[in-house]
């Protein structure tokens, strides 16, 4: 059966528009972080509508669109200034659980995820382990019915808001370090943690430390076989390079910085030159095209099911690559004016100083789900051999 | 490695170019390989004699040339006539396709190869008894003979196109090599008097056909570009595998390793978008001369930091036009300049009316691929 993707999209427009809260719509546009308090809102109204899984296949309770529906979705969503669907649960862990969970543990989570009752975190990264993850130490021992985790974790996104975690954990001391790990999932209101916050250069909060002092979880909370959560891991990681939402939100964010530089030239007129800032607008606006078009390619090798080689780790370089760019691009348009406002409550009446903060904020786009340092390994690896 | 290469346009022309350029590599081009080889068939309809195909196939000829480093002026013989012959009337314009396709005549067009085809170096003065064309054209490819020019001028304001004897331009006024291993000459036109039929199209239907020129050679020029920076990083990636210094290949190098992966990125990158241009140029899209403005001004920026990166890599060797390498970034900078520069395309980017179009969205609402 052939899908008519016009006709899909133009469903899509024409719910959004009407189903999209204004005062949400309005967060994104201005380029604001979005907060659980959005995220949330928005998930249930396409919840409701039947659309609170676009990635899942049907029997899990997503909507079974194929990767092309799913692109278009994205697009739809960011060019109408709706919130990206909520990566941890739907992206992440909702696929890992459909794919490595129990009928039990698929009963229990995923409809959480897919109403928005359940705010899911990641721990992976910790203190002594940021880009080989693999060296982790954060430990779990069994103990009657139940794990004890002690450890910590770092850089965890959203766990000040979130009700669970899932978290990578060695379960056994191995020759190889990938082995021993587990995949265990965790409810944040377990007693013996501790999420501190930790302060960062954009000024918004987001990420945090998360402690672990004999936090006892339900054995059966771990997913697929004890040991084998790297397998899991890198499951999960592979997606998280190859998100569909990334090249559309790109062009989102290049339209509106496109629109920040056009107020800013008007108001400066003669006094500052735009010139270079134009010129770097069109390389980014070539990118997005460029970066579109990879995507949708890797998009039909997935659906044909041929391998993906390095596209993944391009298409997460060039994202990055594109969205700093395009930051420092407002950076530069409007510094003068909201350089000295910086901070979140700024907000309110130096709108334009939600830029130097993104400015700050994108920085993390070359470093988080794996370094582009470690991407060029990835490329160079499959270039020049080991 | 192989398979992170893959072809732009795969199939039977591209296999025939890439041959005969290997075979030919880093000689003097002699005769006319461009019409021995029927090249020039390939885009003039089947009714006028010709293979009827289409541009994808041309490009096809210009990946697989660009991928052994072989100059031959494909886009300008056999794009840039055949679009522009189209102008003139039915009759004109048959008989002399045909005559393209055929190889009995060889028709080449009197323009810059750093300007557009839409662009207007010479004026023509409309005169009881025909015409006399004035002006300068510098940098005209001259690498294979011609019998006839196709002649872009500008008569009374208006848009045209003169086709005029070889011989009654008479030769240049200098000629020498181009930075890629071109024939290029200068011409200077001092009140050519030339025959009433040798106007063969005015106003819309020569304003059409330059423009159809003019996307056709961006296109080309881009597929050219990105053929070639899939040469250069072979061959670099090839010499960093060799080449051993401190006792151990180069390739172990992590800067070195890190250098080649942003190449690829950028060619990648290149590549995408190209397939984007062809994409936009087969579903005739509005937003086309953006999107090859676009094109042109990035390219140009990823080719020139990919050379620079493969001729440092190359040590001694990169300086060395024995190289491969070395010849292939000549080839991406010159092709820079060819058809207006970046600063030239970013200028009508920016200009006023272009402004509009910025914000607007994506072109391709389908989500299809190509």
């Amino acid at each position: 059966m052939s899908i008519d993707y016009a006709g899909f999209r133009h469903e899509l427009e024409s719910f959004v528009r009407d189903a999209c809260p204004p005062e949400i719509r309005a967060v994104v546009a201005a380029g604001q972080k979005i907060t659980k308090r959005e995220y949330q809102a928005w998930q249930k109204i396409l919840d409701t509508r039947g659309w609170g899984a676009p990635s899942w296949p049907r029997e899990a309770g997503g909507t079974g669109w194929d990767i092309r529906q799913r692109l278009i979705f994205e697009e739809v969503m960011a060019e109408n200034d709706c919130p990206p669907l909520y990566h941890h649960g739907l992206g992440h862990i909702g696929p890992v659980i459909i794919r490595f969970g129990t009928p039990e543990q698929k009963a229990r989570f995923l409809p959480r995820i897919l109403d928005g009752s359940d705010w899911w975190c990641q721990g992976y990264s910790e203190p002594g382990s940021g880009s080989d993850l693999a060296s982790l130490s954060t430990s779990a021992r069994l103990d009657g019915a139940e794990w004890v985790v002690n450890g910590q974790k770092i850089w965890t996104s959203h766990a000040h808001e979130a009700s669970m975690i899932y978290m990578l954990v060695r379960t056994s001391k191995e020759a190889k370090k990938q082995e021993g790990i587990s995949l265990l999932l965790v409810p944040m209101d377990t007693p013996g943690i501790t999420v501190r916050p930790i302060k960062t250069i954009d000024g918004w909060h987001h990420l945090n430390e998360v402690f672990f002092d004999e936090v006892r979880v339900r054995a059966d909370n771990l997913v697929g076989d004890v040991g084998k959560g790297w397998t899991c891991a890198k499951f999960l990681l592979e997606r998280e390079r190859l998100p569909p939402a990334n090249v559309a939100r790109l062009e989102l964010m290049r339209r509106q910085v496109t629109q920040l530089v056009e107020e800013a030239s008007r108001a400066a007129a003669g006094r500052r030159d735009f010139s270079g800032l134009h010129h770097k607008l069109l390389l980014c606006e070539a990118d997005v095209k460029g970066a579109r078009v990879m995507m949708a390619q890797a998009t039909d090798d997935l659906i044909h099911q041929r391998p993906l080689g390095v596209q993944p780790s391009v298409i997460k370089m060039t994202c990055a690559d594109v969205a700093q760019r395009l930051t420092t691009i407002a950076l530069d348009a409007v510094g003068p004016d909201a350089a000295h406002r910086f901070l979140a409550d700024a907000g309110e009446d130096v709108p334009d100083a939600t830029w130097i903060q993104n400015y700050m904020f994108t920085r993390a786009r070359t470093i988080a789900g794996g370094t582009s340092e470690v991407q060029r390994n990835v490329v160079a690896h499959e270039l020049l051999g080991a | 490695m192989s398979t992170s290469f893959p072809s732009l346009f795969p199939g039977m022309l591209l296999d025939a170019a890439s041959r005969y350029a290997e075979d030919h590599m880093a000689r003097e081009v002699r005769g006319d390989p461009v019409r021995e080889l029927g090249w020039t068939a390939t885009l003039v309809p089947e009714e006028a004699g010709g293979v009827g195909g289409s541009l994808s196939d041309l490009a096809s000829i210009v990946e697989g040339l660009a991928t052994h480093g072989l100059q031959l002026p494909v886009i300008e013989t056999c794009a840039i006539v055949p679009l522009l012959l189209q102008a003139a009337g039915a009759e004109t314009a048959r008989r002399w396709l045909e005559a393209v396709a055929e190889g009995s005549a060889q028709v080449a067009p009197l323009t810059a190869l750093s300007a557009t085809p839409d662009d207007n170096a010479l004026t023509a003065v409309h005169l009881d008894i025909g015409y006399e064309l004035s002006g300068v054209v510098q940098g005209v490819d001259v690498t294979v003979a011609a019998t006839h020019y196709l002649v872009p001028a500008l008569v009374d304001g208006d848009d045209a196109i003169f086709l005029v004897d070889a011989e009654r331009v008479g030769a240049p006024k200098a000629r020498y090599r181009t930075m890629e291993g071109r024939q290029g000459a200068d011409f200077a036109l001092q009140r050519l008097a030339v025959p009433e039929g040798a106007c063969i199209a005015r106003g819309a239907a020569a304003r059409d056909a330059r423009e159809k020129a003019t996307d056709a050679a961006l296109l080309l020029t881009a597929a050219d570009t990105v053929a070639a920076l899939a040469t250069l990083i072979r061959q670099t990636v090839a010499h960093l595998k060799e080449r051993r210094q401190f006792g151990v290949a180069l390739s172990t190098f992590q800067v070195l390793r890190h250098r080649v992966a942003d190449m690829y990125v950028k060619y990648l990158g290149a590549k995408s978008l190209t397939l984007h241009c062809f994409h936009e140029y087969e579903q005739n899209a509005d937003g086309l001369r953006r999107t090859l403005r676009l094109a042109k001004v990035s390219l140009a920026e990823s080719a020139r930091a990919c050379a620079e990166s493969a001729i440092q890599m190359h040590g001694g060797m990169g300086v060395s036009e024995e190289v491969l390498a070395t010849r292939t970034a000549q080839r991406l900078i010159a092709s820079e300049f060819r058809y207006g520069d970046r600063l030239l395309h970013v200028t009508r980017l920016l200009a006023p009316q272009a402004c509009a179009a910025q914000v607007s969205s994506l072109s391709n609402q389908t989500g299809s691929v190509r």
